[in-house]
């Protein structure tokens, strides 16, 4: 009876990690994966993008969708501009936080500002490739047609607090990062998509001065 | 930028004005007038700055009607990290998620009432009365300690301004401007008794089905 009872859950759980994510398989062995990945994020110097960010509430049937522009430069720095449909501005350059709204500018140490610190370093580690080795999640691979998807769950329970889990889909050509799932315990999330990605083309420093 | 600075010009000048004990009841006046200015909040979302203690925070604020009438406020930063999100429902408050840094008595009864106040919802017109000053008619709805008052030109044509006290003097005071559909375009809430302050500004075409 034990044994039928086992057998039973062990099926239903094979069942539940197929069914995780539609189209992808959960990778035994994810180490190939993990050191191509490295690999390319270290030859990744800096990415040029937009991006649409798609909001979804659990108590809105509508998605809140904002685009912007996206600069990145190795090691640690970020440029992100939402341009529509409101002006938002944010640079996170070597623990530094530069931040213009509609109304004010502002500069913040990331280590003054536990939430902009917590921020800043999943911004970073899911874009220069570093999160597979982040001490503070738990990671899982998951194998699709055409993209892997890199599960990050929350070790800590203040991260846990945020989020669920934080997804990385990355494409199988060029193993770079073409969308970021936030996912928050809620069921609310957000999503970015990197759209019209170009690699490793010169970038001028102004675009993440913090002065 | 242009609507904040406009906001606290009118709330500078509307906070001037005198404790409300000098004011003289008025019985003449249809307090339920002001329900005409209730919002009617489908779903609206508002680009949001707050000003809060010397420190600045900016983000985004949807209100929503609920399909059960409840009202949903929830607000995040642009990226989409989630600060609160709220639910009121008649004499009902819940605190659906506040992150952890907020997560404190005081700022939650201060945002519950202000909200309250712009919202008008479950106002209690058994205990309300009408104070008059010079051509200005207060619409006073008390909840306890607290008093709601809506302040409306001697004919109730117009929303003039809110505000939330005692019964003798204002502790905060909220405008809503620019009406469209029963939805204000512009919303501001200023505190008199400390230095907190939001703006509201309303976001037209951002959503997708």
């Amino acid at each position: 009876m034990c044994r039928i009872v086992f057998l039973l859950f062990l099926l239903i759980s094979c069942c539940s990690v197929q069914a995780q994510y539609p189209g992808y398989k959960l990778l035994s062995d994810a180490g190939d994966f993990k050191s191509k990945f490295t690999a390319a994020s270290q030859k990744t110097n800096t990415i040029k993008s937009d991006f649409i960010q798609e909001k979804e509430l659990s108590m809105l049937s509508e998605k809140i969708v904002s685009k912007g522009k996206f600069w990145f430069r190795r090691e640690n720095a970020v440029r992100m501009e939402y341009t529509t449909p409101f002006q938002y501005l944010m640079i996170l350059n070597n623990g530094k936080i530069y931040i213009k709204d509609n109304q004010k500018e502002n500069k913040i140490s990331a280590k003054s500002n536990k939430l902009f610190e917590q921020i800043n370093k999943i911004m970073m580690d899911c874009v220069n490739g570093s999160a597979l080795s982040n001490p503070d999640f738990t990671t899982k691979i998951f194998e699709g047609t055409d993209t892997y998807m890199v599960e990050l769950s929350p070790v800590n329970k203040n991260l846990k607090s945020l989020f669920k889990n934080i997804n990385l889909v990355v494409g199988k050509k060029d193993y770079a990062v073409s969308r970021i799932e936030m996912h928050e315990p809620s069921g609310d999330n957000t999503i970015i998509n990197y759209i019209n990605r170009e690699m490793n083309v010169n970038l001028p420093d102004a675009l993440f001065a913090i002065n | 930028m242009r609507y904040l600075l406009l906001i606290n010009c009118l709330l500078c000048l509307f906070s001037c004005s005198a404790p409300y004990k000098k004011m003289q009841k008025s019985r003449g006046n249809d307090i339920n007038c002001v329900f005409a200015f209730k919002p009617v909040f489908t779903t609206a979302l508002y680009n949001t700055q707050v000003n809060v203690v010397g420190k600045h925070l900016s983000g985004l604020l949807i209100i929503k009607t609920m399909p059960d009438s409840s009202t949903r406020i929830v607000f995040s930063n642009e990226a989409g990290f989630k600060f609160f999100d709220f639910g009121f429902s008649g004499n009902e408050f819940k605190v659906y998620y506040i992150y952890k840094e907020m997560n404190k008595k005081a700022v939650i009864k201060t945002l519950r009432k202000d909200f309250h106040l712009v919202l008008m919802n479950n106002l209690n017109a058994e205990d309300s009365y009408v104070l008059k000053k010079d051509l200005q008619v207060y619409h006073a709805f008390p909840d306890g300690k607290d008093h709601y008052y809506y302040i409306t030109d001697s004919l109730c044509t117009q929303m003039i301004r809110m505000e939330r006290g005692s019964s003798r003097k204002p502790v905060m005071t909220a405008i809503a401007r620019d009406m469209q559909q029963g939805i204000p375009d512009t919303i501001g809430i200023t505190h008199t008794n400390f230095n907190f302050d939001i703006g509201l500004k309303r976001i037209h075409n951002y959503a997708e089905r």
